[in-house]
């Protein structure tokens, strides 16, 4: 009879795809009616929103069960518990809204993590008013933060743990703070949408060919091969110095860490080329750079890298590891 | 199918205040329970947290579906049936025993806070007395104490909680109260109710039967209070007019069937001043309606009188009513009896108790008159050696030839009876009237309060051109039971209701106060039905009230007291202005032309800015560090008076 195809194999799919619309139209609504959030935001009434839990359904439905029996037995006693069981929904339902209504909402920052690892976001939630923030949670997509109560006056971290699974740069486009104080009957939230992102870098090879040893490169002076040998003296020990190079002995004696000095080289330095990798795949080849750099840092030694079209010279410590993983998280075929 | 069982101990924060306000909700049911389900109810609840506190496991599927059918079937055997109040109740507490034994995660908690909730209805439905109002407001505190413990992370205290269950509670109540006072109350219950509550009826039987009870329950419950609107009348004309008796099978007397015995309506004309007055009658899951000989009219719906003159209800007195009337103390009915009424009214059987026929037509031969003979009988119980007592010996059969001429003890329904049938046996037309006679005055509440113990038996004959005329034989041989009233001293029945001796005149007082304002309970809160609120909404302004009005009205204040609840609650979370330090520092990146990026501490952006901004970095420092200083220093307003000056230095 009817040619058109009932795209749905079940009501239970129907239903499903209806809520899934749903909730993409009512957050699109959402979306352009805040507007992209500033770094920090507090949370107005008119953008918390609220709907009834399933507990809150089956409190509404005895509630109901409840004034039908006092209707017919008009008992006036059970009239009153009916009615404070009705009102402390109401009640509820204010106050769950106003748990929220009034927050901050700073981002606290991340920290770059290599692919395949949680990178955890920080959302800074501090609670101006006078009265204390019960049962907070900030959530994102499946994953959700600790619940955490704000006294008057205090600043909290809520921590959202995202997994991820490639390397580049990981934005949380939208993210949610919730509350179901006080008695779970309603789900009070809002959406915020601030420009928050990360770095994921690329997933360190587990099988790394052996960094290239020393390598000569155009325009660069050859390292000492003897450079390590030549003993110049002890200074004091730096943040990146080689553990290799720590005088144990005088730290023996003395109790004070210090670095031995050599001639030639202060350390030993390593150029490590993309186009110098013995793979085709591009993605292979960063992780195997991840590896390097992962394993050179580790050992303080000197490393540069050399990507098409961008090299960096040798060095070492915290700024030049995040810089060149950095590059790494970004790299594009497409740039070279 | 088989979920772990182990458990973690998470709960021990939440499940004694679960376990508390089952304790607290199952408590009034105490006096109804079997024995066995309140051990069962105490067992569960130690043994749960038991297996929390120690982190053991919970007992296996078999174990609790074996545990759930020995306890059904045993309610089943103790009650014989599981709908009604009692079994109802009796399995919510059983079933809240078995919810705690596989209680182990926290949302299933919740299922034991419903429970408790429907055990606090259950025990409402049961009983409503003065305190019951307060207990279930307690009781709903710890419930929602308890509900907030569920969700409550581990650092807010117990304490806490109940602060903020409190708290709600407050809101609640203008709401609460709101509805209770608008919420159109029905006349008419939607489908009968079954109203078996577990306690015996209490009140008037609609047969007697003097002499197989040897022993007459002395009850002080209430029967009914009454308030008057003028003077509260004599003792000896409190006759309070019940159900009327007219067939005496030799052994019982009981009422005649409504389409046999006589069904003309007896007309009644009443005299002298009519009485007002108002009645709260407490529930007697019976038909018959009360009020004050000889009643004229009244005030409840569905309500009719019987062709004797008996007020009865078309649904049984399931709840607490109030209701006006307006009675004549004297009255004249009907002269004339038909027939087939005047052969009814003296109809007894012809063989039981001879000894009083004969004795009935002797003395009725001797006397010449109806009205002599009536007196001789009177003065026959009151001078030969006739007892008043409450605990007269039984009598077997031929009753009344027993207790005339042997026993000679008895009470109120020994000498109605006994009259009645000297009465029919010498062809006098006799009825037994059942009531309740006396009352005693609370001088606190200026009420009359009627007892069970004032339930009283009395006659009606007919005298020919006279009618229906009230002879109270009792009277004849103990005159103090109706000039003062059933118990001798009725301030000894009072005090013992209350558990002590009435020498005391403090407890006397004591007691009568507590009367006065229980009866203000009934009279306000209990008894609100459609004729009280239809008047209270009168008296509010409201002309002609109907439900449509009332729920209007309802839904009005609802909006307006939730509005003002949510402005509460607005103020109560009010976040302060956004501080002067910030909007200051705003000022300082406009004027600079940089914005701080997510995530970027002051320091870094002072650092960030003094390479890329024209403006001098010192300027930038002393905007930041006053920033700084009045953001998180003391706060003393120089900071800020600082961070003003540093930024509007620059130009």
């Amino acid at each position: 009879m009817s040619s058109i195809q009932w795209p749905f194999p079940s009501p239970g799919r129907f239903l499903g795809f209806v809520r899934t619309r749903a909730i993409t139209r009512v957050r699109r609504w959402a979306r352009n009616r805040q507007g992209t959030d500033s770094a920090t935001t507090r949370l107005r009434p008119g953008r918390v929103y609220i709907l009834p839990t399933g507990v809150g359904i089956v409190f509404a439905i005895m509630a109901f069960a409840m004034l039908l029996g006092s209707m017919n037995y008009n008992n006036n006693l059970s009239f009153v518990l009916t009615f404070l069981l009705t009102g402390i929904g109401f009640v509820s339902m204010h106050q769950c809204q106003r748990n929220l209504v009034g927050l901050d909402l700073t981002y606290a920052g991340t920290e770059p993590v290599f692919a395949g690892q949680t990178i955890r976001f920080g959302i800074a939630v501090t609670n101006h008013s006078k009265s204390a923030r019960y049962g907070i949670r900030v959530y994102h997509e499946d994953t959700q933060s600790d619940i955490q109560d704000l006294q008057p006056g205090e600043s909290k971290i809520f921590v959202l743990a995202v997994s991820t699974e490639q390397r580049g740069r990981i934005s949380l486009e939208r993210f949610g703070i919730r509350t179901l104080f006080p008695f779970e009957l309603f789900r009070s939230w809002a959406w915020l949408h601030m420009d928050i992102g990360g770095v994921v870098y690329p997933r360190p090879a587990e099988h790394a060919p052996e960094p290239p040893a020393t390598m000569m490169a155009h325009g660069h002076r050859q390292h000492d091969a003897r450079g390590e040998e030549d003993f110049a003296g002890l200074r004091k020990y730096q943040h990146g110095d080689s553990p290799r190079h720590v005088a144990w002995k005088a730290f023996a004696r003395s109790g004070q860490l210090l670095s031995k000095q050599f001639a030639g080289a202060d350390t030993s330095s390593q150029w490590f080329d993309f186009d110098h990798i013995p793979t085709d795949d591009v993605e292979q080849r960063l992780s195997i750079l991840t590896r390097w750099i992962i394993d050179a840092d580790r050992t303080g030694e000197d490393y540069g890298l050399r990507l098409p079209g961008v090299e960096y010279e040798p060095a070492h410590g915290e700024a030049h590891r995040r810089a060149c993983l950095e590059k790494l998280a970004m790299f594009r075929s497409g740039s070279r | 199918m088989a979920r772990p069982r182990g458990t973690d101990g998470s709960l021990l924060s939440s499940l004694p205040w679960a376990i508390g306000a089952l304790a607290i909700s199952i408590a009034p049911h105490l006096p109804y329970l079997p024995v066995w389900i309140i051990v069962a109810f105490g067992g569960c609840s130690l043994w749960r947290y038991l297996v929390e506190k120690r982190r053991r496991a919970l007992p296996s599927v078999w174990f609790r579906a074996l545990l759930a059918l020995a306890c059904f079937f045993g309610v089943l055997m103790t009650y014989h049936t599981i709908s009604g109040v009692g079994p109802g109740s009796a399995l919510l507490a059983i079933m809240a025993s078995l919810k705690l034994l596989e209680t182990r995660k926290r949302r299933d908690q919740f299922v034991l806070l419903f429970i408790a909730i429907f055990l606090v209805m259950s025990s409402i439905l049961r009983e409503q007395y003065l305190w019951s109002l307060p207990y279930m407001i307690i009781s709903v505190l710890v419930i929602m104490t308890a509900w907030l413990r569920l969700s409550a992370t581990a650092k807010e205290t117990a304490r806490q909680s109940a602060a903020t269950g409190g708290r709600l509670l407050l809101y609640t109540a203008p709401l609460a109260i709101a509805m209770w006072i608008f919420f159109p109350r029905l006349a008419t219950p939607f489908w009968a109710v079954p109203m078996d509550t577990g306690t015996a009826t209490s009140g008037i039987s609609d047969a007697m039967s003097p002499g197989d009870i040897s022993k007459l329950s002395m009850s002080n419950a209430v029967a009914f209070r009454v308030k008057f609107d003028d003077e509260i009348p004599a003792p000896r004309d409190r006759y309070w007019r019940g159900l009327v008796l007219t067939v005496f099978n030799g052994r019982t007397w009981s009422m005649n069937d409504p389409y046999e015995g006589p069904r003309v309506h007896e007309k009644v004309s009443g005299q002298g001043d009519p009485i007002g007055y108002q009645i709260t009658l407490e529930p007697t899951r019976q038909q018959w309606v009360f009020a004050l000989d000889m009643p004229w009219s009244w005030t409840l719906e569905s309500t009719f009188m019987g062709p004797q003159h008996q007020l009865a209800r078309a649904q049984p007195v399931d709840q607490r009513i109030a209701y006006d009337a307006v009675s004549y103390l004297e009255y004249k009915t009907n002269v004339d009896l038909t027939e087939y009424a005047r052969s009814w009214y003296q109809r007894i059987p012809k063989t039981s108790d001879p000894r009083t026929q004969a004795l009935a037509q002797q003395m009725r031969g001797a006397a010449g008159s109806d009205k002599s003979y009536i007196e001789a009988v009177l003065h026959k119980f009151n001078n030969e050696e006739y007892f008043y007592t409450l605990e007269p010996p039984p009598l077997g059969n031929n009753p009344t030839d027993r207790f005339l001429f042997d026993t000679r003890r008895g009470f109120c329904e020994h000498y109605a009876s006994a009259f009645a049938v000297m009465m029919r046996a010498a062809g006098i037309p006799a009825r037994i009237v059942l009531g309740y006679h006396g009352g005693e005055v609370n001088p606190m509440g200026g009420h009359l309060i009627v007892r069970q113990s004032d339930a009283h038996a009395w006659n009606e004959i007919w005298l020919e051109g006279h009618g229906w005329y009230r002879i109270d034989p009792t009277a004849a041989v103990a005159p103090d039971r109706i000039e003062y009233g059933a118990s001798d001293a009725t301030l000894d029945g009072l005090a013992a209701a209350w558990g002590f001796s009435a020498t005391s005149a403090l407890m006397l007082r004591l007691s009568l106060t507590f009367d006065a304002i229980n009866a203000k309970w009934n009279d306000w809160i209990l008894a609100y039905g459609p004729d009280k609120q239809n008047k209270f909404m009168q008296w509010l302004g409201m002309d002609n009230p109907d439900w449509q009005k009332m729920m209007l009205t309802m839904i009005g204040l609802l909006v307006i007291l939730i509005a003002v609840i949510s402005l509460l609650l607005a103020m109560r979370y009010r976040a302060p202005a956004k501080d002067r330090a910030a909007i200051l520092y705003r000022h300082f990146t406009r004027k600079i032309g940089l914005q701080p990026e997510v995530g970027e501490t002051a320091e870094r952006f002072a650092q960030r800015a003094a390479k890329s901004s024209s403006v001098p970095p010192a300027a930038i420092d002393s905007v930041t560090a006053a920033y700084l200083d009045a953001r998180y220093g003391p706060n003393d307003g120089s900071a800020l008076a600082h961070l003003k000056n540093a930024v509007h230095a620059i130009a």
